[in-house]
């Protein structure tokens, strides 16, 4: 067998040719990469989604399937369906204390004017 | 696409969409007929179909238990939708331009909250805020402060509880490569919301809760490595 062999074709038992669309971005050294993506997707579909992206942009492709597919391996129902609500979430939080901060340095300004004013009388 | 639980399958009915996609007899306990209604069904199992395959799909399915299958198939559903759309990114630009806002939101916290203590010192202290020309006070801004860059893929600041931070801290720079370090989120039990998310995604044609641009010194949704 090559020992040279990508990922893919290592996870697939085929032989690696030398134009390979996966073995830019599936180095042998990180198997479980692969088989994540291979089990979401299928290697028929990402071969096929990666064929037709222009060279320069499959291996952004490529992590970004990667990483949706971790996402579905760790959370089955959701996948990063739960990270974009999560994160939602956290922005409505983090707006509800902006608006929180915002009007208590109204007060905290109120109160020093006021301070400042009787001061001077 | 009909996530009610009634099924759509043969038996007077027809077959549900998926089927009809896939031009097959729909069997009775047919995997797909809940959530796939001979309609609209057919069209988004298109999209599910060409991204992850029937048979991952049901694999996928079969695997979760049946209550929470509406969520899964929602949630598969918009995946696939949003791959389709941007086929380079999918709908992680939407997690990164989210992540950016939530940046942008805590720094901006952090500088008010930052403010806020200065002002309740017992000693007066001037506040360093620029004042309009009406006379009156403006409201901090993000755009006072410098841009932040972060790193793509590093959503390990998602879990860390929402509390403030130092502003100098949020000048720290992150790990470039922490792929994958997401901890489960199947503990959401938003299930209603989940599935009007998708469905306003779904429906309008279009990203939910699209940053505006500017907020974080950059609009683009482009992922950019570091």
């Amino acid at each position: 067998m090559n020992p040279k062999r990508c990922a893919a074709c290592k996870y697939l038992r085929r032989r690696c040719p030398k134009d390979c669309i996966f073995s830019p971005y599936f180095p042998p050294n990180d198997p479980a990469k692969f088989a994540c993506i291979h089990r979401i997707y299928g290697a028929g579909n990402v071969s096929k989604m990666l064929q037709q992206l222009p060279d320069q942009t499959r291996a952004e492709a490529a992590e970004s399937l990667c990483f949706e597919a971790k996402c579905r391996v760790d959370d089955p129902v959701y996948g990063c369906v739960g990270i974009i609500h999560l994160l939602q979430t956290q922005i409505e939080q983090t707006q509800n204390q902006l608006a929180k901060t915002q009007a208590e340095i109204a007060v905290a300004q109120t109160k020093l004017s006021q301070t400042h004013n009787s001061d001077f009388m | 696409m009909s996530s009610s639980g009634n099924p759509s399958s043969s038996g007077g009915g027809g077959p549900c969409g998926a089927c009809k996609f896939l031009r097959r007899k729909c069997v009775a306990g047919c995997i797909f007929a809940p959530y796939f209604d001979s309609e609209q069904g057919a069209a988004h199992f298109a999209a599910v179909h060409k991204v992850f395959g029937a048979s991952n799909v049901s694999k996928l399915l079969q695997h979760v238990p049946e209550h929470k299958r509406p969520d899964a198939v929602v949630s598969i559903c918009f995946e696939a939708q949003a791959r389709l759309r941007d086929p380079i990114y999918g709908c992680v630009s939407h997690i990164v331009s989210l992540q950016q806002q939530v940046v942008s939101l805590q720094t901006e916290l952090s500088y008010l909250q930052a403010h806020l203590a200065t002002l309740e010192l017992p000693q007066p202290q001037p506040p360093p805020v620029p004042v309009s020309s009406s006379g009156s006070l403006q409201a901090l801004s993000i755009t006072d402060l410098p841009s932040i860059s972060p790193s793509v893929y590093d959503l390990s600041s998602i879990f860390e509880p929402v509390m403030s931070s130092t502003w100098a801290m949020q000048q720290q720079p992150r790990p470039s490569d922490h792929l994958f370090g997401v901890p489960s989120s199947s503990s959401i039990g938003g299930g209603g919301e989940l599935q009007a998310l998708a469905r306003e995604f779904i429906h309008s044609g279009q990203m939910p809760a699209q940053p505006s641009p500017g907020t974080s010194g950059s609009g683009s949704t482009v992922i950019k490595r570091e």
